[in-house]
């Protein structure tokens, strides 16, 4: 762990908690000016995006003979279910090939998955509701993977249909497998054009730069920009 | 989110503790349920977390990976983690693991514990010294 030396005694994780959420505290804001390790607490309390994921409310559980009002169409759905696996069994590959590029194989780590969270002036939005981008949004990668192993990530972005390379906006970091683990620092996106946002990912070592995206062990999402 | 994760090193963890927390708290939503409050519950969770034994087995696994957060109160030059908190789960009751948290995890001063557990700041302090002679064993006792 490491240690920060403060100059007196700690402002505590509650009052810059309290402080981040608006709260006024003169007395902690002068000790922050002065103080390096509560400033850096403070600072990673600001650029920390917490995404609580959406939490799934088991239904309750259907009364004795409700089953038959839902019998009819259950079975509908159970049949274009059916359909649609034959579809998918008999045309693997077209459908869904936008959803398979989140997921990247990478040895030593299996499978691993990534997600985009964007911060838009405190909104935190994650999944379907953060997939456009527009000036002064912030934006961090979550990775899932299973836990006991680590990974390298390091984040490329590229604009689509520009001759650029990709940009690469944050410092490669190693992380600990898990459920959601946001990957440290956060990054902007700019520009007319929809951007492709990639984890290049390797076990070993972190992944060289300038290889061809997608690839190996590269998990991949677009964000496009909102009409102005 | 962030208090139970710096508790427990898991974000994982961290997040399982937030959604029961919130599973219990939204059906009697509209109590003055403030900040301090939501800190001292997830202080108790997490407690109970690590007190479970196969809890606690993941966390420490989990620990040596995971990334350090910053930490600036240590008792005696230790910093507070999962395994000390552990090793002192096995000795110490809850309150006494309460202030453990407050002072050396959250970084709380003694008025401010105090006032958060409605104790007197005597109190805490006693707690502190019996908390810090805890230490002191396990040092003799893994020497």
């Amino acid at each position: 762990m490491s240690a920060l030396a403060c100059i007196g005694e700690p402002i505590s994780w509650l009052r810059l908690e309290s402080m981040a959420l608006g709260e006024r505290d003169l007395p902690a804001a002068a000790h922050l000016e002065a103080c390096a390790a509560c400033r850096t607490c403070m600072q990673a309390i600001r650029t920390d995006v917490v995404a609580l994921p959406p939490l799934r409310v088991p239904e309750k559980i259907a009364s004795r003979w409700a089953w038959r009002r839902w019998a009819m169409p259950v079975f509908g759905v159970a049949a274009a279910a059916a359909a649609a696996i034959v579809l998918l069994v008999v045309r693997p590959g077209s459908v869904g090939a936008g959803e398979d590029e989140r997921v990247a194989t990478v040895k030593g780590a299996g499978e691993v998955v990534i997600d985009l969270v964007r911060d838009r002036d405190g909104a935190i939005g994650m999944g379907a509701v953060a997939q456009t981008f527009r000036a002064g949004d912030r934006w961090k990668v979550v990775v899932t993977c299973a836990p006991g192993a680590a990974t390298w990530v390091d984040v490329a972005v590229v604009e689509q249909g520009s001759p650029a390379g990709p940009d690469y906006p944050l410092t490669p970091v190693r992380v600990a497998c898990g459920n959601r683990v946001v990957v440290p620092g956060a990054f902007e996106l700019t520009g007319p054009r929809a951007n492709r946002v990639c984890a290049v990912m390797g076990v070993a070592t972190a992944p060289a730069r300038g290889a061809a995206l997608p690839g190996e062990g590269v998990a991949c999402m677009t964000v496009r920009p909102e009409p102005l | 989110m962030r208090k139970a994760e710096r508790m427990l090193r898991s974000r994982e963890d961290a997040v399982d503790i937030v959604h029961a927390l919130f599973v219990d708290l939204i059906p009697r939503w509209g109590r003055d349920v403030d900040l301090p409050y939501l800190y001292r519950s997830v202080t108790n969770r997490c407690i109970n977390a690590i007190r479970d034994r196969a809890t606690r087995a993941r966390l420490l696994e989990r620990e040596q990976a995971a990334a350090a957060p910053v930490a600036r109160v240590r008792m005696d030059d230790v910093v507070v983690g999962v395994s000390l908190i552990a090793q002192l789960a096995e000795r110490l009751d809850a309150g006494h693991l309460e202030v453990l948290v407050a002072r050396f995890v959250d970084d709380l001063t003694q008025e401010e514990i105090a006032a958060q557990l409605g104790l007197s700041r005597k109190t805490i302090g006693k707690r502190l010294d019996r908390i810090r002679d805890e230490v002191i064993a396990l040092r003799g006792e893994a020497a």
